[in-house]
């Protein structure tokens, strides 16, 4: 390393500074690779190596045919890629193109500073896909890099070191930092100027509005994070009760469940929602999903207060925002967790939920009529069908797994029949199926169950591993009841922190095996720094700022307040600076400043000495035209002399000056005279 | 139209600033605006503040705002390169007019950092001399300048320049030295042979043949004096000197054969244009002077006796530069 290191800087100055310049490009794309088309990242990486042996090798620029061939090219794939050269996704693509392109006729400054622009957009677009603060880490990084490159560009004598620009670069960004945190806090923060395009949301994963029973052999534990809940004062449920509602699925075509088309959901829910106890009040930083849901604890009454989104609520309880949520939001709301909902009496609104498509889980109809038959639950209510219903469930040789295999066409059947086996959404199916086989209504909620608290910042997170299927029936006189029917499979899946772990990493393997605690404690302070990252940086939004002026004083504050405090810091800071360039001006030397000053009391004594005269000519002057009555300036003058050049000094500079205010100057000359 | 209306503006702009030798750089006199990088960089971040709010990135906020910050504190340090630097002019040497010159500034720096990339040039030449001046010490630049006329003039106003750090601002100065330089013509490029001599007259005469004979010199040979041309040493007697291990050289004294002496006059040039004339007769005393006779000049009121060396020739150059 050492010596690759003192190779570079042996180079050509020209061909140091290219591969700096290159390396620091490199930088910026490599967080984007996962999101650019393959060829894209092929050809950018290609074109650096090729530039950079160039530069090494000292070897002229690829003529202007090979430049603008390859530029067609790439715009040719790109549009092949998104069908389109417009839009995000192909606007970071072209521009990462652009940037590696352009290093192939990176010869004059001004080349250097396209390159510059470019750098900085696609620093930019690296955000659109991450916020994190490791990509906060690397975008520093390269931002100084580049910074260091244009302070390098501008040093035109010789081959200066390339820290030395690199420290004038870090002090730049250093002293500029108080700027940024005031424009960062201060800046009014707008509505998006214009609709997101919609290729904002492709590709990613989360809850889904449909439920694909048994097409899924082998469920994947995805343990990135869904969301954070801070409860108030940290008095949260119990974790059992930790239920998050997501969307409810009622419509049933034998092996996938749907949501129920909005004109046959009944009333909206608040109409007949009965809540009890004490409300739960706590905050919900939801990570971007790319859909408009608003996660809230079962059961939410009123809408979630999220700044800046429009919140509407759906008969099922559900709450959805107006847009898809795209980046980091945060919402405070307030649930009670005994809760009943729907209607109480029988009425038509809940046929949807009774609903089987024909001939479908015959056996399971066989079963519900049997059971429905047994003497102990042919009059009994509801109640006593969903308890039988779990104690076979619990009885049965019912196993919780997440490798159930493949499912055939009667999902139900196979599950209490043949399989026996299952996650939460096996369960939660073949259960509503039963239920409605019995003549009850029945439906299935999605979400989130449980959730980790974090012991650093106590903060609970949900991770998309926690997403859980529960099913909730329909009883006359109370309402929809909420049954978990995993839980009577395993008990631990619901309410404990048992979890299906999946198989650790290397490296996070190696040090469970030394501490098992200390790699929890690692990924709970890690997830802590992020999260402190996500409320301070990513989550400062209009409210916060508004905030933030009440903090400081202001009782109504508004946006125009912010202009106003922004406006006070500039002025002040301008003010600030030339204070400082003042300052600066008068910081001459202190010794010739008391010199000048003895010279200005001379000249106001009638005596006129030559801006170079050194003291002694000055004592030697004075003495000349004053006579005896200059003695002790003479003296004074002979001291400042060897404090300045004697090897000890008899007087320090702060008595002299003093000595210089007490000094009996000879009396300026009489005009009368 | 507006050219001479800049050319006046121009004009009252210089006469505002007092001749010297030395320029202290102020708040006063140091100027700055945006270059065309900075004006693209402006726009720059306009486009990362407008990405940014339409995409809610708080990230893209932080970039943007630390880049303006960084390029905030980057005008100041711009500004700082100049401010407080110190130049002082070099008195200028004397030069031919048409050839390429330079004059040297020192640049004085007493601040404890490195002031970078501060480029030096004659006013609107932009031939630009770049320098670093190191923290607490001096550099000396020279700029390069072609003096058109002859005479005594002016030393032209000088620019000092900067874009360091970023290169989106421009810090510029204007410097009028008060030292006056002191133009030669420009020599003829191919000049006819010199004029032929005219007799010794009066006491010249005798006082050549007078110091021959105190040197006691025979046969118009003397040892080698300083300063001598190196036509007139004798090579065979050099040659057979150096055999013998003797380094002493011989010249041939052409003070004694010497019975007539050179006049350049400017009638003896038959041209009628003033300047023409000069230049043949500066053509003239760089030849005579080359070949080490002893020549005297005759220009307009102008007269320097004939004499040789190198004193010698800057007073009859500087005569033809004034006259």
């Amino acid at each position: 390393m050492n010596k690759f290191m003192r190779e570079i800087s042996a180079l050509p100055r020209d061909a140091r500074d290219t591969l700096f310049l290159l390396a620091v490009i490199a930088l910026i794309v490599l967080p984007q690779v996962g999101n650019l088309p393959w060829w894209c990242t092929a050809i950018t990486a290609m074109v650096l190596v090729w530039r950079s042996t160039l530069a090494m090798e000292a070897r002229p620029l690829p003529g202007k045919w090979a430049r603008v061939g390859l530029l067609a090219l790439t715009l040719a794939a790109t549009f092949a890629t998104h069908r389109t050269l417009l839009g995000r996704d192909a606007g970071v693509t072209l521009i990462v193109i652009l940037l590696a392109l352009k290093t192939l006729e990176l010869r004059a400054r001004r080349d250097a500073f396209v390159i510059f622009f470019l750098g900085f957009f696609a620093m930019l677009t690296n955000f659109f896909y991450s916020q994190s603060l490791m990509t906060a880490v690397t975008m520093l990084l390269a931002l100084l890099g580049l910074l260091t490159a244009l302070v390098n560009a501008h040093m035109p004598v010789g081959k200066p070191p390339l820290m030395q620009a690199a420290r004038t670069a870090s002090w730049m960004a250093l002293a500029g930092a108080p700027i940024m945190l005031a424009l960062f806090l201060l800046f009014p923060r707008f509505a998006p100027l214009w609709g997101t395009p919609g290729d904002a949301m492709a590709g990613r994963t989360g809850l889904s509005n449909t439920m694909r029973v048994g097409a899924i052999a082998e469920l994947a534990l995805d343990d990135s994070i869904a969301a954070r809940i801070k409860f108030e004062d940290n008095r949260a449920p119990p974790q059992s009760q930790l239920y998050f509602r997501g969307p409810v699925l009622a419509q049933f075509d034998g092996r996938e469940w749907t949501a129920l088309p909005s004109w046959a959901r009944g009333a909206p829910a608040s109409g007949n929602l009965r809540t009890s106890g004490q409300p739960v009040r706590y905050e919900v930083t939801l990570e971007p999903n790319h859909r408009p849901w608003l996660l809230t604890l079962d059961v939410a009454p009123g809408a979630p207060q999220a700044p800046g989104l429009e919140v509407t609520g759906t008969p099922d309880l559900q709450w959805l925002a107006n847009r898809p949520i795209s980046d980091l939001v945060r919402y405070r709301a307030e649930s009670y967790t005994q809760f009943h909902s729907g209607p109480v009496r029988q009425t038509a609104a809940l046929r949807p939920y009774l609903a089987l498509p024909p001939g479908s889980n015959p056996r399971t109809a066989a079963l519900a009529a049997e059971m429905r038959a047994q003497p102990a639950l042919a009059n009994a209510g509801t109640q006593a069908f969903i308890r039988a219903a779990l104690q076979r469930l619990r009885t049965g040789g019912y196993t919780y797994t997440l490798e159930p295999g493949f499912y055939g066409n009667d999902t139900a059947d196979e599950f209490w029949f043949d399989r026996k086996e299952g996650f939460c959404e096996h369960i939660a199916s073949a259960f509503v199926v039963l239920m409605r086989g019995a003549g009850i209504p029945a439906r299935i909620v999605t979400g989130y169950q449980g959730g980790e608290l974090n012991g650093v910042d106590n903060y609970w997170v949900l991770r998309q591993s926690d997403a859980h299927a529960w099913a909730e029936v329909w009883e006359e006189g109370v309402g929809w009841l909420r049954v978990d029917p995993t839980g009577a499979v395993s008990p631990g899946r619901v309410g404990q922190l048992q979890r299906l772990v999946p198989q650790p990493g290397l490296f996070a393997g190696a040090i469970g095996a030394m501490s098992p605690t200390l790699a929890q404690n690692l990924r709970a302070a890690w997830e802590a720094v992020n999260n402190g990252w996500n409320q301070w940086v990513l989550n400062y939004t209009q409210s916060r700022q508004l905030n933030l002026l009440k903090s400081i004083g202001f009782e109504a504050p508004s946006l125009e307040d912010l202009a106003y405090v922004l406006l006070y810091l500039l002025v002040g800071a301008s003010l600030a600076g030339a204070a400082w360039a003042l300052w600066e001006r008068s910081q001459h030397d202190p010794w010739l400043r008391l010199l000048g000053q003895a010279r200005a009391r001379l000249a106001k004594a009638g005596l006129k000495v030559p801006d170079t005269a050194p003291p002694r000519q000055m004592a030697a002057q004075a003495e000349a035209h004053f006579g005896p009555a200059a003695q002790a300036v003479r003296e004074w003058l002979l001291k400042l002399e060897a404090q300045r050049y004697a090897e000890a000094s008899p007087a320090s500079l702060a008595a002299l000056r003093a000595e210089f205010r007490r000094l009996n100057w000879p009396a300026a000359p009489n005009p009368g005279r | 139209m507006i050219a001479s209306l800049r050319s006046r503006i121009d004009g009252w702009f210089l006469s505002r600033r007092p001749p010297s030798d030395t320029l202290e750089l102020t708040q006063r006199n140091v100027y700055i605006v945006p270059t065309r990088a900075g004006w693209t960089l402006g726009a720059t971040l306009l486009v990362l503040l407008i990405a940014s709010i339409n995409y809610q990135l708080n990230l893209g906020y932080l970039l943007t705002f630390l880049l303006a910050g960084s390029v905030a504190v980057g005008m100041h340090v711009c500004h700082a390169t100049l401010r407080g630097l110190a130049m002082h002019m070099m008195p200028p040497e004397a030069h031919y007019a048409g050839a390429a010159a330079v004059f040297r500034v020192v640049l004085h720096n007493t601040r404890r950092s490195v002031r970078y990339g501060i480029g030096m040039a004659v006013r609107g030449s932009g031939q630009w001399a770049w320098t670093d001046v190191p923290a607490e010490g001096s550099a000396t630049v020279e700029i390069a300048f072609k003096p058109e006329r002859r005479g005594l003039h002016p030393v032209p106003p000088l620019t000092a320049e900067t874009r360091f750090p970023l290169g989106t601002f421009r810090v510029w100065t204007v410097w009028r030295p008060a030292a006056k330089m002191l133009v030669y013509p420009t020599p003829e490029a191919h000049p006819p042979p010199l004029p032929p001599g005219e007799p010794l007259s009066g006491p010249a005469a005798t006082s050549a043949a007078l110091r021959a004979q105190a040197a006691g010199e025979y046969d118009g040979l003397r040892a080698y004096r300083r300063g001598d041309p190196l036509k007139l040493v004798v090579w065979k007697k050099a040659a057979r000197a150096q055999a013998t291990g003797s380094e002493d050289l011989v010249s041939r004294d052409t003070q004694q054969t010497q019975r007539e002496e050179l006049w350049l006059d400017a009638q003896a040039t038959h041209l009628a244009d003033t300047e023409a004339r000069v230049s043949r007769l500066c053509a003239w005393v760089l030849m005579a002077d080359r070949l080490g006779v002893d020549y005297g000049i005759r220009v307009a009121a102008r007269v320097v006796q004939p004499s040789q060396g190198e004193a010698h020739r800057r007073a009859c150059l500087e005569a033809l530069a004034l006259c």
